[in-house]
């Protein structure tokens, strides 16, 4: 199996400190693969590094069946190519409604030229209706996304990453902050949308990561601790000396 | 016209002692009464040289009180006396020195010779005074030579080398002598000697005595005739002279005939109008130069008009000549050694030029840095863009200011000033702080448009209440003048004080951000506000106390800045732009950042200053654009804060 | 541009008709073509409030819905109204010089009218030949060309150079009145090429219309100034309406999400930002011959700082709802007050620095979306 995302023996080093360490990773085209890791492990600056936001100081991080270096790329180029991500805290365009947001993310020319003259057929305004019902977000579509509760606003954000229609999905902390009802959405959602495509979840609610019963990669101190199924890393010594260890206590 | 009196001078000097030697003062003033009462420059010449080449004890004083109308005319007798001016007359004094009693204003005519006059007076004089065992008067006399220096001065001068006692003066007129030695000896050996005597030296004067040496005529000369002259270098036309320069060096000196201006071939032109032709060419058809120069030429072959040069002539008269440059100095050896010496002094001269720019550059760094560093607390550690910073520059110079009016004792009032002047801008930031600022933190856009308008209407305050004229803020008299390394390198006395001052800041800013309580209350709040209010840290208070101390620092450095620059309402504005610039450029929050910023914008305004010295104000926009360059390759500034605290 | 666009935007169709009605009033009660109720001067004023909505429009763009505080667009208008006052002044003068030779003997050359005019408006600079920036100037076409282009090629390179290493921020703001001064500095020099602090005069008289009177002229002008202004309200309130508006307006509020959707923030910024230059230049173009002077001093940072006031007292991006020609209209007002006031004192400015914090600290509260709750009525 080609990997979609290779990642390579990155190391970034910010004033002294490593935040990333000679980490490796790969992830194949339909595969769902939780991260987790305490605090200042390098989970979200792994994130950073892999769309654009972030250069690594040494590595190497590659895409597709052609390689395609990621680092040389910005990251909307990064985003262009098939790299949707997700951030902890919902980010949507809260003076916008929520019909807005969806057409902004909808897979379409990205250019000012493109965009200035883009203009919703029936088909997009479809796409939009069938994306917010598949997010519970169809009777909210013209209400401001400013006014949706916090729940909402994931589900909003989650909504926007199908829209783009991403190969590789980079979810931060996905249930933060949603009732079980909706964890229990989202975690079909998650484990739905891994047969078609990669999906990264960034978790650090145990109860989560064991419902999507997929690998599992522990970081700690910026490189892969571990590796394997939940069970599998759980009873790993090491794993239990620095993170379960700590906060099972 | 100095040449020309130096040369009457001298001819008279030479001249005078076998006709008139024997004469006293008296007799050759007596003689010449008719030109003495009424002296012109022209025609008194001799008669100041015979008194000067008398050999009369009391010419000195004579020529001394002639010129400061301390001579006088008996009318009853035309007899002159010295005169001195008392309560009800004259007090007079024969030639001779002896007592002549007194007169009425009315008996006497003062002698009033006009300046030209005077001057020649006192160029006799000099010799004189060179000896005269006054060690100020001789002092005097050495400043005047070597104002004025002419060739006649020079035999004086050296004749009055050997008696000088005072080691000073002594070495002032060794090296007097070797200038004028230099310029205007008559053996070429001496000269030489002279100039090689100075090496090493970088003096004004010396320059100024080798520059004449070296000037130059530019002549031209047909190919097979030889020119004679001290040849500097021959010029090449196109390359060291334009085409129309070596044809109008042609021209001027009767080798090629004149050109033909557009405007004169339009006069003849119009000169030739034969019924609304001219030769033959309808009027109206003569719109282009082509068709006027074609119609010169039928002229010209109609032999109406005289042959005016072609451009092909042109081009075959300035090949068929030599071009060169030819020194005024005719002795070769002597321009050899003046060029080799001033070469040796420019190589030297460049480098002491550098290290004075350099001096230029660090005392302009230290203002900007002394203008920047309020800003570099209340922007870098605030973040809180404050335009009316330069106001309160404006408001510290102000302050300055009127406590001069209050305390004329300039010292005092430089000690005074500085606290008072902190007080009021610090209360003028907390003032501001309470009533603008602290309504809109976190809206970096509209606080940097409200700080605008205040820093508008402040501008309007200080101009209603001061008016528009600038104001003085004088400096004391110890910190006038300047410590002068040699005639290049020289730093005015305000520029080491605010060079020390700022030192002096920025020793204090680091004390009271690393060392006191202070300091650590407002990184604290700077870093994470609500984190340092839950552990007892009023924030509100510490914003208010940082932007007062901003404001108060600014208000110091308007004292120092109003030192050298005139106070007006505009101060601060001038220098508000490049404050911010030595910020953004330095990188912010940090205080090493602002130095390297303010190092860096100084450096470079002296930098492009000296490359195009005619012009400063092109060079404030080049060095605008070199930032807005330099911000692309280091967006963050000089000393950047790196990773994930400096956020997004 | 659809009829649902109308529909869905019914506030265009008003503002529109206010302008119309607004135009031809005026015109009706000016000294040319109505009663003369109004005076030249006055129509002039009018016409040059115009110009001002018209750039205080581009401003709104630029700053309430990209969020970029712009510090420069003054020097763009400034610019424009370069570009065209070097024909104005051209022409005006070849007219002068081609009528004082007429009287010589002999026909002028091509060369003794071009010396003629460069003598005429380079003598006042010490300066007797034409400098190369006026190469085109005595061309209409190219010079109305060059009021687009220059500011345009000057707003892109800046732009791009200024985006492309991610300034943003009131950071930007400072750069952009950093060029602004550099600029002025720039055009205060005498060897500029564009008479130095001198600036550019007599463009009130148009080239070729000697025998039409300042008071028809005038009209004229307010007439152009008003379908140039109703065009860019136009093509503004269709450019925000769409995807593009939205985007624009979600880079103001989290640039770095809008680069995560995919979408290449620095190719919008620079694209708003250059489409508002040229915006602004035009509108400079149409003020200038109807001031009929310009100098450098007209693009020194506070005129940008004074656009930026107007439209913060207008209510930034309003646009759509009909509120930004208040902004231009308060901005025209302060401006014609200004000039009734100059010749008194400087009051007006004392008071335009209140009314900024004013504005300011009564203003929106979290990020500048709410209007003002004096404006809201």
């Amino acid at each position: 199996m080609t990997a979609l995302l290779e990642v390579s023996g990155i190391s970034v080093t910010f004033d002294g400190f490593r935040a990333i360490n000679n980490l490796s990773f790969s992830i194949g085209p339909a595969e769902l693969r939780a991260i987790i890791g305490p605090n200042g492990a390098g989970k979200t600056t792994f994130m950073d590094i892999v769309t654009g936001k972030t250069r690594p100081d040494a590595g190497n991080v590659l895409w597709g069946e052609r390689s395609v270096s990621l680092l040389k790329l910005s990251e909307a180029q990064i985003a262009r190519i098939g790299v949707g991500r997700k951030f902890q805290r919902p980010t949507v365009f809260e003076d916008q409604s929520v019909t807005d947001n969806l057409i902004m993310a909808l897979r379409a020319p990205r250019s000012p030229w493109a965009v200035l003259g883009w203009r919703a057929r029936p088909v997009d305004m479809a796409r939009v209706a069938d994306l917010a019902a598949e997010v519970g977000l169809a009777d909210a579509l013209p209400r401001k996304a400013g006014e949706l509760s916090h729940g909402q606003k994931q589900w909003l954000e989650i909504g926007m990453l199908l829209a783009q229609e991403p190969q590789l999905l980079l979810v931060d902390e996905p249930a933060a902050g949603m009732t079980l009802a909706e964890r229990e959405h989202t975690t079909r959602l998650l484990v739905d949308l891994a047969k078609t495509r990669a999906v990264v979840v960034v978790e650090h609610d145990m109860e989560f990561v064991r419902r999507l019963n997929c690998k599992v990669t522990v970081l700690h101190e910026g490189a892969v601790l571990a590796e394997g199924s939940l069970d599998h890393v759980t009873r790993d010594q090491r794993v239990i000396d620095v993170y379960l260890g700590r906060s099972e206590r | 016209m100095r040449a020309l009196v130096a040369a009457l001078v001298a001819a008279f000097l030479m001249l005078v002692p076998s006709a008139l030697c024997a004469q006293s003062a008296a007799e050759i003033l007596l003689e010449n009464r008719a030109l003495v009462e009424k002296p012109s420059r022209q025609t008194i010449g001799p008669v100041i040289a015979a008194l000067a080449a008398s050999g009369d004890a009391r010419a000195a004083d004579i020529l001394a009180g002639w010129a400061n109308k301390g001579l006088g005319l008996r009318k009853s007798d035309g007899a002159f006396f010295l005169i001195a001016a008392t309560a009800d007359g004259y007090a007079l004094t024969a030639l001779d020195g002896s007592d002549a009693g007194t007169a009425a204003k009315a008996e006497i005519t003062e002698l009033r010779p006009n300046s030209g006059v005077r001057g020649l007076i006192s160029l006799a004089l000099v010799q004189f005074r060179l000896t005269d065992p006054d060690p100020a008067r001789r002092a005097e006399a050495l400043a005047t030579i070597a104002r004025d220096p002419a060739p006649e001065l020079l035999a004086p001068l050296r004749a009055s080398l050997d008696d000088e006692a005072d080691p000073a003066l002594a070495a002032q007129k060794d090296r007097l002598n070797r200038l004028l030695t230099l310029r205007f000896d008559p053996d070429s050996a001496a000269r030489v000697a002279a100039i090689d005597s100075f090496s090493g030296d970088l003096g004004l004067d010396l320059r100024a005595a080798l520059n004449p040496l070296l000037a130059t005529v530019r002549k031209a000369a047909p190919l097979i005739t030889p020119i004679d002259g001290n040849i500097a270098r021959d010029l090449t036309p196109g390359d060291d002279l334009t085409e129309v320069e070596a044809y109008d060096l042609l021209v001027a000196a009767n080798l090629a005939p004149a050109r033909l201006s557009r405007a004169d071939l339009k006069a003849a032109l119009v000169a030739n109008i034969v019924d609304g032709r001219v030769a033959g060419t309808p009027v109206a058809d003569l719109n282009t130069q082509a068709a006027r120069n074609a119609a010169y030429t039928a002229l010209e072959a109609a032999g109406i008009v005289p042959l005016a040069a072609t451009d092909e002539e042109v081009t075959q008269a300035s090949a068929s000549h030599r071009f060169v440059e030819v020194y005024t100095e005719p002795d070769p050896k002597v321009t050899t050694a003046a060029a080799r010496a001033l070469k040796a002094i420019e190589t030297k001269l460049a480098l002491m030029q550098a290290a004075d720019l350099g001096l230029d550059a660090l005392s302009l760094a230290s203002i900007y840095f002394l203008a920047a560093i309020g800003l570099a607390i209340t922007f870098g550690v605030m973040r809180v863009i404050n335009m009316a910073h330069g106001e309160f520059i404006m408001l510290g110079a102000y302050t300055g200011y009127v406590v001069q009016l209050f305390i004329p004792n300039y010292t005092l009032s430089l000690i005074v000033a500085p606290p008072l002047a902190f007080a009021v801008t610090f209360a003028a930031g907390v003032a501001m702080e309470r009533l603008v600022i602290r309504h809109l933190y976190k809206r970096p856009l509209e606080t940097l448009l409200a700080t605008f308008g205040i820093s508008i209407a402040l501008q309007q305050l200080a101009k209603t209440v001061f008016g528009t004229q600038a104001r003085p803020l004088t400096a004391p008299a110890w910190l006038d003048g300047a410590l002068s390394v040699n005639d290049v390198v020289q730093v005015s006395y305000i520029r080491i004080a605010i060079f020390v001052l700022a030192l002096i800041f920025l020793a204090v800013f680091l004390f009271i951000m690393k060392r006191t309580r202070l300091g650590l209350e407002v990184r604290a709040v700077q870093q994470n506000p609500s984190m340092a209010a839950s552990m007892g840290i009023n924030p509100d208070r510490i914003n208010m106390l940082t932007f007062g101390l901003g404001s108060g620092i600014a208000g110091i450095a308007g004292i120092a800045i109003g030192l050298f620059a005139k106070v007006t309402s505009e101060l601060g504005s001038d220098y508000i732009v490049q404050s911010f610039m030595t910020v953004v450029v330095g990188g912010v929050g940090n205080i090493w950042g602002t130095l390297a910023g303010a190092a860096m914008i100084g450096g470079l305004q002296k930098g492009i200053e000296f490359l195009n010295p005619s012009n400063t104000l092109a060079a404030q926009t080049y060095m605008i654009l070199f930032i807005i360059l330099f911000i692309q390759f280091r967006p963050r500034g000089i000393i950047a804060l790196k990773g994930r605290a400096a956020g997004d | 541009m659809s009829r649902s666009f109308f529909l869905r935007n019914p506030s265009v169709l008003v503002f529109l008709l206010v302008l119309a009605l607004f135009t031809l009033g005026v015109t009706l009660m000016s000294e040319a073509y109505g009663t003369a109720l109004i005076s030249t001067s006055f129509v002039k004023t009018l016409g040059k409030t115009l110009c001002l909505c018209l750039a205080a429009l581009a401003m709104d763009l630029i700053w309430g819905y990209a969020g970029i505080l712009s510090l420069g667009h003054m020097a763009f208008f400034a610019l424009g109204g370069y570009m065209i006052g070097m024909w104005l002044m051209y022409a005006r003068t070849e007219e002068i010089v081609v009528a004082a030779l007429a009287n010589e003997p002999l026909p002028a050359t091509a060369q003794e009218i071009q010396n003629g005019i460069a003598g005429q408006i380079f003598g006042v600079v010490g300066a007797s030949e034409l400098p190369p920036v006026w190469l085109f100037a005595h061309s209409l076409p190219l010079q109305l060309m060059l009021v687009v282009v220059v500011p345009g090629v000057l707003a892109l390179v800046f732009g791009w150079l200024a985006f492309r290493s991610r300034v943003t921020g009131v950071y930007l703001s400072i750069l952009t009145q950093a060029m602004t001064l550099a600029l002025a500095l720039y055009l205060f020099q005498n060897d500029s090429g564009l008479r130095g602090n001198n600036g550019l005069s007599g463009l009130q008289n148009i080239p070729g219309l000697d025998g039409v009177s300042q008071a028809a002229v005038s009209v004229w002008f307010l007439w152009a100034s008003a379908v140039a202004l109703g065009l860019a309200y136009l093509t503004l309130a269709w450019v925000v309406s769409g995807k593009f508006g939205s985007v624009i307006r979600a880079i103001r509020d989290d640039e770095a999400r809008v680069r995560f959707l995919g979408y290449l923030v620095e190719g919008y910024k620079l694209f708003v930002f250059t489409l508002t230059a040229i915006i602004a230049a035009i509108a400079g173009a149409l003020y200038y011959p109807q001031a009929g002077i310009i100098n450098p001093a007209e693009l020194a940072p506070i005129a940008s700082i004074y656009l930026a006031v107007w439209v913060a007292i207008g209510g930034r991006r309003r646009f759509r709802w009909g509120f930004t020609p208040s902004t231009g209209w308060i901005g025209g007002w302060f401006c014609w007050a200004c000039r009734l006031w100059r010749s008194r004192c400087l009051r007006p400015r004392a008071l335009a620095g209140c009314s900024i914090w004013c504005r300011a600290c009564a203003g929106p509260t979290a990020r500048g979306h709410r209007l003002a709750p004096m404006m809201a009525r």
